[in-house]
């Protein structure tokens, strides 16, 4: 009796770390997706083509030349920031002063440009590929509770990643006029902000993020491929407009709850049938979160955590 | 004009309005009778564009009635005050930018026109008609005001005067009862603000509506408004004709604080004893 | 009350006097055909489209990927963009739903011919009543929640509309829903296309004046200023909920329409690529303008056509690029520059041609 209860309990911690661990990954990508729109206004739909980018170029770097893995994640990370740098002269520059939902279409269309271009120089990333880690293999286990290497990264990688950008935006000069920016562009301008240079170090920090994100999601998957992302970024976005879209940590705990959902419901729904329906199909389980996302966005406007908008006359 | 009108266009009574803990308006009485250009002032922040904010329901009062003709107007949702006779300008101005200057009085009109869905998609009609003679007014309006050159032209793209202009035509188009201006004298240059004093008399005589203004400029204050009333921090401080509530002192007070107003007074009375006073 | 009367009055006078704002103004050759303009222009557009099927098999002969087919689609585009658009460009309510109406109201035509055996004609239009209904529905709810939360929120939406079709699809054993029971002329491409373009002119007609009218004034009210709108009279819910209503009506008619001209319906139709679609036609054709809608649809239509005619693979130098591969990131890169160099839509060179017809005419009658 005492066995499958502890086996029950032991099964669904399971669960939660794994869902611990899923959010975490939405949530890193939310946060960067927060970061660049509450600073520059732009939803960037590109976010996970960037960072698919990025951990492909770190999976030729190992298969290629065969980099030693942590000497060519040093490498892709600056390589994040070039392409980052790029991207806002390149891209950013250009639509800056288009509408908004022009904006949006263009990163859209940024993405699909970005994707082309990854499939065109490595071919051999259209269809997944086994993505080499040193994680591979590991795990911890504890009484039974088994919690893999990755896993253990990903949380520590994703809880220093948010204390660093949360030093970072409020003691640093650069990260609190990026904060000043997010709330009036034209106004920090007239203090001397250096309008300029801050995008670029937000699209930079911003495509590091996202390629972090990228390496870790292929790390656990052990898979890469040239749209990896692409099923993630839905969801990471899901996560950060419940997180309320106005603070870094609300993006975070938004994904995190995401990840907890998708997993709890898998988990749950787990071999069920209702009728002639298999509700442990992913489309039921995608619809039960959707359907949460939107009933509480129904109740709470703004977000879990966002800030009630205001009109002014 | 109705000088005989004993009940007031517009009677507030009681009006209080809160902003989370702030009390930006106190207990505020006010009537305002038909015909009549009344004048709101008082130093920023006293509460003046509030008021307007709630006859127009922008802003929920906390507690108060606010009477139009009669009519409780609190128990009204915003769009249905249009309807009732009240028109209004913004300190902000909010055209319609991307819409011509003609479509803008066209919109203006929309209380007092009826096409929905159905009518709207046929080419002829009711729905057409009303359109028709709507533009008409709108195209008098602007005649009246002088804008007939830039019916056509997008709102957006003109000179910030001809915008505050439009505005105020927006405003005019229905002949509403009331018109609440909201500083109507801002951004116009000295050498124009008579010429802005008349027109304010000349559409109250021409067209009968009563202005409800707030103003900072007390040089318009004192050649148009009929009575004023002056607001100090959501609670009124005087009120009555201009040139005594202007030189109340307790008023200047308000505006200017104790030491300034000290001294404008003793410069008034040095003045007036011929002694000149040389400041830098 | 005495002054009511007198304002009553002074309407009536003002509405009787006529325009004396009107002068007698020298009418030439150049002002004649601008103000025809918009006649003449419509005329010749539509004599153009009556010749398209039959210039196109002399150009084409019935070579496979410009077959008179793909017309039809971009025509079922356009009904699309102009459903868009009148949500987003002119009410501008970000609501990425549509893609929801088009593919439930495409499965929904197909079950009732299909599966229930009705007249194709009753299939239609139960379909395009069941997408007012579903218009209501989801606009209702919307009113609540606005700006990039209705975005990503609608866009759930979609995601779980299209999520349920494939459920239905994967219950049924079926890959795709196929559409049988159609009228027999329908499966004929010269009639299809004449069907949809009739369909498409009757719409542009009709959508025309609506945005003229009252109901537009006020969209395009809410769109500058939802504060003085309300100020004028505009009951800003009422009508974002009407502008759902219509937007969802001709999605609706435009998913039923697609499931007419491919004969299935797919759960891809409620898709993110969907609704990627849907948006970029607005934005590159202009938001808030029908011509913008009509563009946008004809750019997003033809570019994938075009780009399969590319030759593949294709030799530039001594490299062989496989251009198959390459077709989503040109289509990308040729949307990227067309939001680069027209932020405001393709719409804006129309606007461009417009003004020099004017200043031909104005030229004129200067004299």
């Amino acid at each position: 009796m005492l066995w499958t209860e502890a086996n029950a309990m032991l099964a669904f911690l399971q669960v939660v770390i794994a869902g611990l661990v899923t959010g975490s990954l939405y949530g890193l990508l939310a946060l960067g997706i927060v970061l660049i729109y509450r600073t520059t206004g732009v939803l960037n739909f590109a976010y996970g083509a960037i960072g698919a980018l990025c951990a492909g170029f770190l999976y030729i770097l190992i298969t290629g030349p065969q980099l030693n893995f942590w000497l060519a994640l040093l490498v892709t990370l600056l390589f994040a920031l070039v392409v980052g740098i790029v991207l806002e002269r390149g891209f950013a520059r250009p639509v800056l002063h288009a509408p908004v939902f022009t904006k949006a279409i263009a990163t859209l269309a940024l993405a699909l440009v970005l994707e082309t271009l990854a499939q065109a120089i490595w071919p051999q990333l259209a269809s997944p590929q086994h993505f080499f880690t040193p994680f591979e293999g590991k795990a911890l286990n504890l009484h039974g509770l088994y919690i893999s290497a990755i896993d253990i990264v990903i949380l520590v990688v994703t809880a220093l990643l948010m204390l660093g950008l949360n030093l970072f935006l409020t003691r640093t000069r650069q990260g609190i006029a990026m904060r000043a920016m997010a709330d009036n562009i034209p106004a920090s301008r007239l203090m001397g902000a250096p309008v300029g240079r801050i995008f670029m170090v937000v699209w930079a920090l911003g495509a590091l993020v996202a390629t972090i994100s990228a390496v870790l999601l292929a790390s656990r998957q052990e898979l890469i491929s040239v749209q990896f992302m692409d099923p993630v970024l839905l969801l990471a976005f899901v996560g950060a407009v419940l997180g309320g879209l106005d603070s870094l940590p609300g993006a975070l705990l938004g994904g995190i709850l995401i990840g907890l959902a998708d997993n709890i419901l898998g988990y749950v729904l787990a071999g069920h049938t209702l009728g002639p329906l298999n509700i442990s199909d992913p489309g039921i389980r995608e619809t039960l979160i959707f359907g949460g996302f939107v009933l509480v966005l129904l109740l709470r406007p703004q977000g879990l955590w966002g800030r009630a908008l205001l009109r002014r006359v | 004009m109705n000088e005989s009108q004993k009940t007031p266009l517009l009677e507030i009574r009681g009006l209080t309005v809160r902003f989370g803990g702030l009390l930006a308006i106190n207990e505020l009485d006010l009537h305002i009778a038909e015909g009549e250009i009344f004048a709101l002032v008082g130093p920023n922040g006293a509460g003046k564009t509030t008021v307007l904010n709630c006859i127009n329901a922008l802003i929920k009062p906390a507690a108060g009635s606010i009477q139009f003709a009669g009519q409780e107007l609190l128990k009204q949702p915003a769009y249905k005050r249009a309807a009732l006779g009240i028109g209004r300008t913004f300190q902000q101005l909010q055209l319609f930018t991307s819409m011509s200057v003609l479509d803008n009085l066209l919109t203006a009109q929309h209380a007092h026109l009826r096409s929905g869905l159905l009518m709207g998609l046929l080419p002829f009609g009711p729905g057409k008609r009303e359109d028709a003679r709507a533009r008409e007014r709108a195209r008098e309006t602007l005649a009246l005001l002088g804008l007939a050159q830039y019916a056509d032209r997008p709102a957006g793209s003109l000179p910030f005067g001809a915008q505050k202009l439009i505005g105020v035509a927006r405003a005019l188009v229905l002949r509403p009862r009331l018109v609440l201006l909201d500083e109507p004298a801002a951004g116009v240059p000295p050498q124009e603000v008579d010429e802005l004093a008349a027109s304010l008399r000349n559409w109250r005589a021409e067209l009968g509506t009563t202005l409800l203004l707030i103003e900072h400029n007390m040089h318009i204050v004192q050649a148009v408004a009929d009575r004023v009333c002056v607001l100090d921090y959501g609670s009124k401080l005087a009120e009555g004709e201009p040139k005594a509530v202007l030189s109340n002192p307790a008023v200047l007070e308000a505006y200017l604080g104790r030491e300034a107003s000290k001294q404008v007074a003793q410069a008034a009375i040095e003045v007036s004893q011929g002694v000149s006073h040389a400041e830098s | 009350m005495a002054s009511e009367q007198t304002r009553e009055g002074e309407l009536a006078a003002l509405d009787s006097a006529g325009s004396e704002t009107q002068r007698k103004t020298h009418v030439n050759l150049g002002q004649r055909l601008y103000a025809w303009r918009a006649g003449l222009a419509m005329l010749a557009g539509l004599f153009i489209l009556g010749l398209i099927p039959t210039i196109y098999d002399q150009i084409f002969g019935f070579s496979s990927g410009f077959q008179l087919h793909n017309l039809s689609m971009i025509g079922i585009l356009i009904i699309a963009a102009l459903a868009q658009n009148i949500l987003t460009g002119y009410a501008a309510q970000p609501s990425l739903g549509n893609a929801a109406f088009f593919g439930v109201s495409a499965y929904l035509l197909t079950w009732l011919t299909t599966d229930l055996n009705q007249p194709y004609w009753v299939g239609i239009l139960l379909a395009v009543l069941a997408s007012a209904l579903l218009g209501v529905i989801v606009g209702g709810p919307a009113l609540r929640v606005s700006g990039t939360y209705l975005a990503i929120a609608t866009l759930g939406l979609v995601t779980i509309a299209g999520a349920l079709l494939n459920l239905w699809d994967t219950t049924a054993g079926r890959q795709d829903y196929q559409l049988n029971n159609l009228p027999a002329f329908l499966g004929d491409d010269h009639a299809l296309y004449y069907f949809v373009f009739i369909i498409v002119v009757i719409l542009i007609f009709l959508v025309y004046h609506l945005l003229h009218a009252r109901v537009g004034r006020a969209w395009i009210a809410i769109r500058d200023n939802e504060t003085a709108a309300e100020a004028f009279g505009i009951n800003l819910a009422s009508y974002k909920l009407q502008a759902f209503v219509v937007s969802a009506v001709l999605t609706g008619l435009a998913g039923a329409l697609y499931a007419t001209w491919a004969q299935t319906a797919s759960s891809s139709m409620s898709s993110l690529d969907q609704t990627i679609a849907f948006l970029a036609m607005i934005v590159v054709g202009g938001l808030g303008s029908i011509t913008g809608s009509v563009l946008g649809a004809i750019f997003v239509g033809f570019i994938p056509i075009l780009l399969g005619q590319l030759p593949s693979p294709l030799a530039v130098g001594s490299f062989q690029i496989q251009v198959s591969i390459l077709n989503t990131g040109i289509y990308g890169l040729l949307l990227l520059l067309a939001l680069i160099f027209f932020p405001t839509g393709l719409s804006s060179l129309i606007g461009r041609g417009g003004n020099l017809l004017r200043r031909v005419g104005k030229r004129g009658g200067t004299q």
